[in-house]
């Protein structure tokens, strides 16, 4: 744990850039997609923003006007006029006259010229000492790393201010030398900043691949490494040049900047202080004008962060951004054939219908999924990643992503349906949460609080579920700790979720998810993160806690394995819809849709002593993007049986085994599936 | 944890070690000598070679530094060059002045920040814009010049407070009080505005978290969803920053005891520069050092005790 973020300690507000707790205590390098996205001029584009882009005209004004000020200015910096002292602004004098009647616009442009190159010095030397530092120390490793990092925290926790004093005590008020000196001791902050960035820069796969095929090392850090550290640098370097011109300018309010007849920002703002009570308007034009410039410098900063965050934002989430039409009211498929109630049951669980899911932009991720969950059945929902599997267990728990909501559709829990008159699948369900429904997700290392120990994650819904003492809940937790399969609970009760490992975490988070004794737990892709061996114990432990307590559990996976072990029913989704349902004996072994069995097909799960394939199969292409979905068959791109009518509108219709005027127990999503006939793949026998 | 600790207390010593030589070389870099100071500028050439010599200007390097450094351990930082008067004694009253100035206005930094920050955070929309366009704006002005300001609204404009000066809190701690208004203010403008930037920041990335996606799931009521754990989870850079405010405002503190008159380190080490009284400034930049240090081990402290990680490790 070192100093926690990239800012100097003694020196004026730069804006800080806050850890995560728990994170590297290093300011937050973008993440790799961000800089891969953001080539050569990150800058420009940044700059388009509304306040970046005064903020750059701000400096440049200034800047202009300084270097113009012989053509332009009426006035010499030092010419006084004792009769018109303290004026306000007049035509003469557009921003007043300061004590000795000089021209207060002459001075403060006058001075733009040393407190703009000064503070450039100050970055021009930061940068220089820092960027190569942060580059060898990235590159060499941690030999390197943990002496350059040492000096630095030293450096860092100096207090700059007053050793700028002390320099200038030794060699007197010499600007330029003096800021050079900020620029050396605030080296040591801008390089704990670009050493995260290069060490990360550094480990992605291209750089590891321009090594290997045997760039030098001068040349990967220029052509790699660099380009990725841009934005970051960019964003330094306007910073620290906003903290330059308020250091500079604040040694110099304190009598420690150019001496008088030269103005300096500092120096006027002094002056107009000692006025304060007979002539207030002398501290305001100056006052604003550094202001503004310090201003200006911390917008173009923030403007090239959120630019580079945007950047890495729409990398991530590319799938789901976009504008598109909402989709055709053909599209609502009424007509979906409903499947027989699963037997064993009067009322199921829960019955969702018709569920629509879409972003507030527009494309809709889910359109019309419905199926239901009968009393103790485990339900499987099955497809590629972006088939809104997730989006559609999410709404389960009436718990979406932010700027993604239920549009339309009934979620029945018992036969009434919660998002009748309207209300938000939030608030509906906001009391089923923990109580009837849980969830336990795909992250589990994640999905506990780091804060606090397992204990209290656990004691705290216990007492409020099922209203006992803290001793009490204690032991519950222990049992419940134990029911998941967990040994050593004492040891686990009191530890915190980073001490554990990923299947043990799991297993807590399946332990926090019982302490409502809810009756229907929604599962997304709960062992997807975890190692082979981990993910079987996981299955085995669901697959008991059904058998034990007749929970019920919908599951979300991509892996049909999984879903065969697991589930009595299974609805294979894809792009937003349910193209296949039914029992998972009846779709894994004879499935009606293609897609389905290209599922199978594509499913490396092989029987014991059988040779492996050479080549597994795959499904060539990809699920198309929410925006491209059209009312035909979404597959149809991808499908080897397609045909014309397949871009028809189409609904959900009985399977060709079941027999005509039954309640179906199997439905497809295919025009032709009466024409095909699949077949799972020979080798795989899903029971 | 004791490793982490003892790793910290070390880096502590190797910063006041690079302070005390970068002080001492500093002091020796420079072209005038102590006698020249003390005797003034009549003194002849060969007054001033004796009184070097009586204050052992002449004797090695290695010599001096291992004297001044013996000093320092029983914490004896020498005697001014201007008034002959012990530095130590005048450090210990100066300090008190400049530590409270930031440690009042690192609280109201705090809880200004914290209250702006999460208003905006859970408000989000047109508070939230407001919120961080007034804190960027807030951290870039000059504290100097909203300490100018702030002295013509509240001292002369409405009379509230006075405008320069210092009373000492065993003399009369409601004008003492009142005496620290203004300088606590001109600091907290521009803290606040950074502590609102993390909390704002720290919250939101909390809210978003997949933890707290879990929470929401087991029906945990929204306030403390949101006051108890990711208030809690943001209380970490949230901390981290309210550190290295002190340290940041009790470097401010030096120009703004100035504009304040207020008589704490950050004038000492300006009248010292001025009159080049060398072993003072040596010695407030021995002791401001020795500030941030414990304020960074108090800091790694805290931060540990909030974040299990550390804790933990």
């Amino acid at each position: 744990m070192t100093s926690p973020t990239d800012q100097r300690p003694d020196l004026p507000a730069a804006t800080p850039v806050p850890p995560a707790p728990g994170a590297q205590a290093m300011p937050v390098p973008p993440p790799p997609e961000q800089v891969r996205r953001v080539p050569r001029g990150p800058r420009l584009a940044a700059l388009r923003r509304p306040g970046p882009a005064i903020g750059l005209t701000w400096l440049l004004l200034v800047l202009a006007a300084s270097l113009t000020s012989p053509l332009w200015l009426p006035y010499g910096t030092a010419e006084q006029d004792l009769a018109r002292r303290f004026e306000g602004p007049s035509a003469d004098h557009w921003l007043g006259t300061d004590d000795l009647g000089r021209d207060l616009l002459t001075r403060i442009v006058a001075a733009a010229g040393v407190a703009l190159t000064a503070s450039l010095v100050t970055v021009l030397v930061a940068l220089v000492i820092a960027v190569p530092l942060a580059l060898a120390a990235a590159e060499r490793g941690p030999r390197v790393e943990r002496w350059t990092s040492r000096v630095s925290e030293v450096l860092l926790a100096l207090p700059a201010t007053i050793i700028m004093l002390a320099v200038i005590g030794v060699i007197g008020v010499r600007t330029y030398w003096i800021m050079a000196v900020l620029g050396v001791l605030i080296s040591a902050a801008v390089y704990r900043v670009l050493l995260g960035v290069a060490q990360s820069v550094r480990q992605r796969l291209y750089v590891d691949a321009a090594r290997v095929d045997g760039l030098r090392s001068w040349m990967v850090n220029a052509r790699h490494v660099l380009p990725g550290m841009a934005s970051v640098v960019a964003v330094q370097a306007a910073q620290l040049f906003g903290v330059a011109i308020l250091i500079q300018s604040g040694l110099a309010f304190i009598g420690f900047g150019p001496a008088d007849p030269e103005p300096s920002w500092g120096g006027m703002i002094a002056v107009a202080s000692r006025y304060v009570y007979t002539a207030p308007w002398m501290m305001v034009p100056t006052g604003v004008v550094l202001a503004l410039t310090v201003i200006a410098a911390n917008a173009v900063a923030d403007g090239i962060a959120a630019h580079a965050a945007s950047v890495s934002g729409h990398a991530s989430s590319g799938r789901r951004s976009g504008r598109v039409t909402l989709l055709g009211a053909t599209h609502g498929r009424a007509d979906d054939v409903r499947l027989a109630v699963p037997a064993g049951a009067g009322t199921p669980l829960l019955e969702v219908e018709g569920l629509r899911v879409a972003t507030t932009e527009g494309p809709e991720l889910v359109t019309g999924v419905s199926f239901s969950v009968g009393a103790g059945r485990v339900v499987g929902l099955v497809g590629e990643s972006g088939c809104g599997k997730s989006m559609t267990a999410r709404s389960l728990l009436g718990l979406l992503p932010t700027g993604v909501r239920l549009t339309q559709g009934a979620l029945r829990w018992e036969g009434t349906d919660l998002l009748a008159g309207g209300a938000s699948a939030d608030k509906a369900l906001r009391r089923l949460r923990g109580r009837e429904i849980a969830m336990i997700s795909q992250e589990p290392m994640v999905a506990l609080d780091p804060m606090f120990s397992v204990r209290s994650q656990l004691v705290a819904p216990l007492r409020r579920f099922r209203g006992v003492s803290r001793r009490e809940a204690v032991g519950l937790a222990t049992d419940l700790l134990a029911q998941v399969g967990i040994v050593d609970a004492a040891r686990v009760l009191d530890s915190y979720p980073h001490q554990l490992s990923g299947g043990m975490a799991q297993r807590v988070a399946i332990a926090l998810a019982l302490t409502g004794e809810p009756r229907l737990l929604v599962a997304d892709e709960p062992t997807t993160a975890l190692d082979v061996t981990v993910q079987a114990e996981i299955l085995s432990l669901l697959r008991s806690l059904v058998t034990d307590t007749g929970l019920s559990v919908v599951i979300v996976s991509h892996d049909l394995g999984v879903i065969a072990d697991l589930c009595d029913d299974v609805n294979v989704m894809y792009a937003g819809e349910v193209v296949e349902s039914g029992s998972c004996e009846a779709v894994l072994a004879s499935p009606a849709h293609p897609y389905t069995a290209a599922l199978l097909e594509a499913n490396p799960h092989v029987p014991e002593g059988e040779a492996l394939p050479h080549r597994l199969p795959s499904i060539g292409g990809t699920v198309p993007a929410p925006a491209a979905w059209t009312s035909g068959c979404r597959f149809a791109g991808r499908c080897r049986f397609a045909t014309r009518a397949c871009a028809e509108p189409l609904v959900l219709t009985a399977a060709p085994g079941v027999p005509v005027g039954a309640v179906p127990d199997h439905a497809v999503r295919c025009v032709r599936a009466d024409d095909l006939s699949l077949t799972a793949a020979p080798e795989e026998d899903p029971r | 944890m004791t490793a982490f600790v003892l790793r910290r207390l070390l880096m502590g010593v190797a910063t006041l070690a690079a302070a005390v030589l970068i002080s001492f070389l500093l002091v020796h870099a420079g072209s005038g000598s102590p006698g020249a100071v003390v005797l003034g500028p009549s003194a002849t050439p060969e007054a001033i070679a004796a009184k070097n010599a009586e204050l052992g200007w002449d004797d090695p390097l290695l010599v001096q530094l291992g004297d001044y450094v013996g000093g320092l351990l029983t914490g004896d930082l020498g005697v001014s060059l201007a008034d002959s008067r012990s530095i130590a004694d005048d450090m210990a009253a100066r300090l008190p002045v400049t530590a409270s100035i930031a440690a009042l206005a690192t609280l109201a930094s705090g809880i200004l920040g914290v209250l702006l920050g999460v208003t905006a955070a859970v408000r989000g929309g047109w508070v939230r814009r407001l919120a961080t366009t007034g804190a960027g704006i807030g951290l870039s002005l000059p504290q100097f010049w909203v300490g100018v300001v702030l002295t013509y609204v509240l001292a002369i404009r409405l009379g509230l407070v006075p405008a320069t000066g210092y009373t000492a809190l065993g003399e009369d701690p409601a004008g003492w009080a009142r005496s620290l208004v203004l300088p606590v203010l001109t600091l907290a403008v521009g803290g606040a505005a950074i502590v609102a930037r993390t909390a704002t920041t720290g919250l939101e990335e909390a809210l978003r978290a997949e933890h707290v996606r879990t929470l929401r799931a087991m029906g945990t009521p929204e306030w403390k969803v949101r006051y108890v754990h990711a208030l809690r989870y943001a209380s970490v850079p949230v901390v981290s920053v309210l550190g290295i405010q002190f340290i940041v405002l009790f470097g401010g503190s030096i120009i703004i005891e100035q504009l304040f008159a207020l008589p704490g380190l950050g004038q000492a080490a300006a009248a010292a520069v001025s009159s080049k009284d060398a072993p003072v400034v040596q010695a407030v930049v021995i002791v401001a050092t020795l500030v941030v240090v414990l304020v960074n081990l108090a800091l790694d402290l805290v931060v540990a005790a909030l974040d299990p990680k550390v804790r933990t490790a």
